[in-house]
């Protein structure tokens, strides 16, 4: 731009990390070290915590201590290079598709300009590509001939503390939502790889607290929040309470009842946080609704699973946990309330792991005599496609005007959306709960919707503006059916974007709430011997 | 009203130049420039709308309060992003400078450079009302943080085992007690 005053306007400016200047990259990606300062960057686990997990049958987490990502010095073991690439040589021989997905890239770039991480950054190395690229670069130097033979020339690397830190940085800047696999011709799930790059990390110590933490509460309590079984239970019937309070109606549930036909599991934070609690109300009201033979494990009292972000053993050990319960209990299968990624854990890895469930029946709805043989190996069932068939066969009674307050519109949940296919079903129970519902535009939803900006454990406070930014995209496509339908209220079916979605709508689009697909069931029910009291908010009205 | 025509007929050159000058702060901007869909590209997409509809608004001298919509568009984004706050507020400027490179260089308009004050404090006007909304955009941001942590999200991690807590609080006070 050889515009005189315009050359020295971009010079007078502050010399920030983004600078006004042309933007022509002057050095290689490779010379550009990752720098961290408060707010670019997630706590690092607690000692205690590593401490605990690595203490557990099976998991490995060592190397725990206290360390900064803001240090030079990581306090990293000794030998930790050998530790990585021994960790990487034995996953590449473990995962055919980890061997595959760092050969056959070529770089195409359909991926570059999918992730939100990039698109609301403007960093290269959050390209998809280029995210890869930070471990395939290891990998060709040390385990292909090409790259042993060309070095730098045929895109490889050595392996340094550097790279090291560049993978922590890039590999926290991904919420493994496979947006960028749905457009990449050979099929590569990058979401595999930054997983990959979190497990080859936790082999030297090096992890995040808002993940390591929750998965130590998980492990020892059952749930994330850490909440003991008194006080599971008494969450739970504090809401059966407000539910009776606002419809007179007396909710019969029940806690490790064996021989129930259904346990029913859900994330941890829909009976503990809002607006996750109104979600849970409406299962409560749609189970007795339907006078449905389920029961809540106190044991096995969390959906999510963190395990998911941090290794594979981990993740077998949380799942597990679930099935677990539901043979010690006796029932015939599991209901899974609105949860992400526990559904990614079930469709796509339980079988491998800890399946199939053969002790539990195919799933078998006894009020509708629906066969669910989708779920004929993993035993569990998604509480949408359940209330779905309901709709379908006619067993609930449903009206639309108590959803008079919403104008809604449908987050397609990164997990449930692309790792699971669950898509119409929840806009089925749409078209029958609310009278007024808008898709946001084409290229935002189904397989191609817009990640919260905050799954895979970054939801935490210190990396604010990184969520702000990660979410942008899907924040702009909510912007524009508020803009032109008057939409007020965002649904999903995750737990996660309950909590994401709701900070992310209140910098760029306050007033825009965020519900449940079940709470908007809940509000529209309408129950036998029912005493209702005036409910202009629904589940939420305060009486 | 020569200005007027002027600004009608290099409007798109004068915003083209002002968009690319506006994205080329980001890191890898050719994305950014190419892509018009604004729901593929949310950063490009509203930073050319918003600085378009703000072109107009400068050019026919309309009150400033009206500038307030387009570049709360572009603030909210920069605001929350990896700049300086000058860096961030910086490009707002560039369209004076654009606007008279534009002009002198068409030899039969060259001499409306000299009518440009009007046009330039507007923008002096408009840089100002973006400092407020980028501050505005940042305290914004502080209160999410807080209603977040208010809202319990911390508890994941940050909250201690009640039983714990009960157990520590007793040895406690049995210690004060046996000290007595």
């Amino acid at each position: 731009m050889a515009v005189p005053k315009l050359e020295q306007l971009s010079k007078s400016v502050v010399q920030g990390p983004s600078l006004a200047t042309g933007a022509i990259p002057t050095k290689d990606w490779m010379d550009i070290p990752a720098i961290f300062k408060p707010g670019n960057y997630a706590y690092q686990a607690k000692k205690e915590k590593v401490e605990y997990l690595n203490s557990q049958k099976d998991l490995q987490f060592p190397n725990a201590r206290e360390w900064s990502p803001e240090d030079d010095d990581w306090k990293l073991p000794e030998d930790w290079k050998d530790i990585i690439l021994k960790g990487l040589k034995e996953r590449l021989d473990k995962f055919r598709s980890l061997k595959i997905f760092m050969d056959c890239c070529v770089r195409c770039g359909a991926c570059a300009d999918k992730c939100h991480f990039f698109l609301g950054t403007g960093d290269p190395k959050n390209m998809p590509v280029l995210r890869a690229e930070l471990l395939r670069s290891i990998y060709r130097n040390d385990f292909t001939l090409g790259g042993k033979l060309l070095g730098k020339m045929a895109g490889a690397r050595e392996m340094t503390v550097g790279v090291l830190k560049e993978w922590f940085m890039y590999s926290y800047q991904c919420t493994e939502c496979r947006r960028c696999s749905v457009f990449c011709p050979y099929g590569i799930d990058t979401a595999e790889v930054t997983m990959m790059l979190r497990e080859l990390l936790h082999l030297v110590g090096v992890g995040i607290n808002w993940i390591l933490e929750p998965a130590s509460n998980s492990n020892r309590t059952g749930n994330h929040m850490g909440l003991q079984p008194h006080t599971f239970k008494d969450n739970v019937d504090f809401l059966a309470d407000d539910v009776e309070n606002l419809t007179g109606i007396k909710i019969n549930h029940s806690f490790n009842r064996k021989g129930a036909e259904v346990l029913f599991i859900t994330p941890s934070a829909d009976v503990f946080a809002e607006p996750g609690l109104y979600t849970a109300m409406g299962y409560l009201l749609l189970f007795e609704h339907i006078g449905l033979d389920y029961t809540f494990s106190t044991y096995a009292s969390e959906g999510g699973n963190f395990g998911l972000f941090t290794n594979n053993e981990l993740m077998k050990k949380l799942n597990g946990k679930m099935y677990a319960e539901a043979k010690r209990l006796g029932v015939k299968y599991i209901i899974g309330g609105e949860c992400g990624h526990m559904w990614r854990v079930i469709h796509q890895y339980m079988d491998t792991m800890n399946g199939p469930a053969d002790f539990l029946e195919v799933p078998k709805s006894s009020i509708t005599g629906t066969t669910f043989h989708n779920a004929a190996s993993t035993k569990m069932v998604h509480i949408s496609e359940f209330t779905a068939d309901l709709i379908k066969n006619g067993k609930l009674k449903l009206d639309k005007s108590r959803n008079a307050h919403v104008k809604a519109t449908f987050h397609d949940s990164c997990n449930p959306a692309r790792a699971m296919g669950l898509m119409d079903e929840p806009r089925y129970i749409l078209d029958h709960v609310v009278d007024n519902w808008v898709e946001m535009p084409e290229n935002t939803i189904r397989e191609q919707t817009f990640c919260c900006g905050s799954g895979t454990g970054l939801n935490t406070d210190e990396i604010m503006e990184l969520r702000m930014r990660s979410g942008l995209p899907r924040a702009n496509a909510v912007k524009h059916v508020i803009d032109k339908h008057d939409v007020n209220t965002l649904s999903c079916v995750c737990a996660i974007d309950r909590a994401t979605l709701t900070s992310l709508m209140n910098y760029w689009n306050p007033g825009c709430k965020v519900c449940g697909v079940s709470e908007l069931v809940g509000n529209a029910l309408v129950m036998d011997g029912e005493n209702r009291q005036e409910l202009d908010e629904g589940l939420r009205t305060l009486v | 009203m020569k200005l007027d025509e002027a600004f009608r007929n290099y409007r798109e050159k004068i915003v083209d130049r002002w968009v690319e000058y506006t994205l080329s702060t980001y890191k890898s901007s050719a994305f950014f420039i190419k892509e018009k869909d604004k729901f593929a590209n949310p950063v490009g997409g509203n930073t050319r709308e918003a600085l378009d509809a703000l072109f107009g608004l400068l050019a026919r001298n309309a009150d400033p309060q009206e500038f307030v919509a387009p570049l709360e568009q572009i603030m909210r984004i920069r605001a929350i992003q990896e700049f300086a706050a000058s860096v961030a507020v910086g490009p707002i400027h560039a369209v004076k400078h654009i606007t008279r490179e534009i002009l002198s260089k068409d030899k039969e308009r060259c001499h409306l450079v000299q009518d440009l004050y009007d046009f330039e404090f507007a923008v002096d006007l408009a840089v100002l009302a973006a400092f407020d909304l980028y501050m505005q955009c940042r305290e914004r941001l502080y209160q999410v943080r807080i209603q977040e942590i208010k809202t319990g999200n911390f508890i994941l991690t940050d909250s201690k085992c009640p039983t714990n807590l009960l157990k520590t609080n007793i040895q406690e006070s049995l210690k004060t007690v046996e000290n007595h």
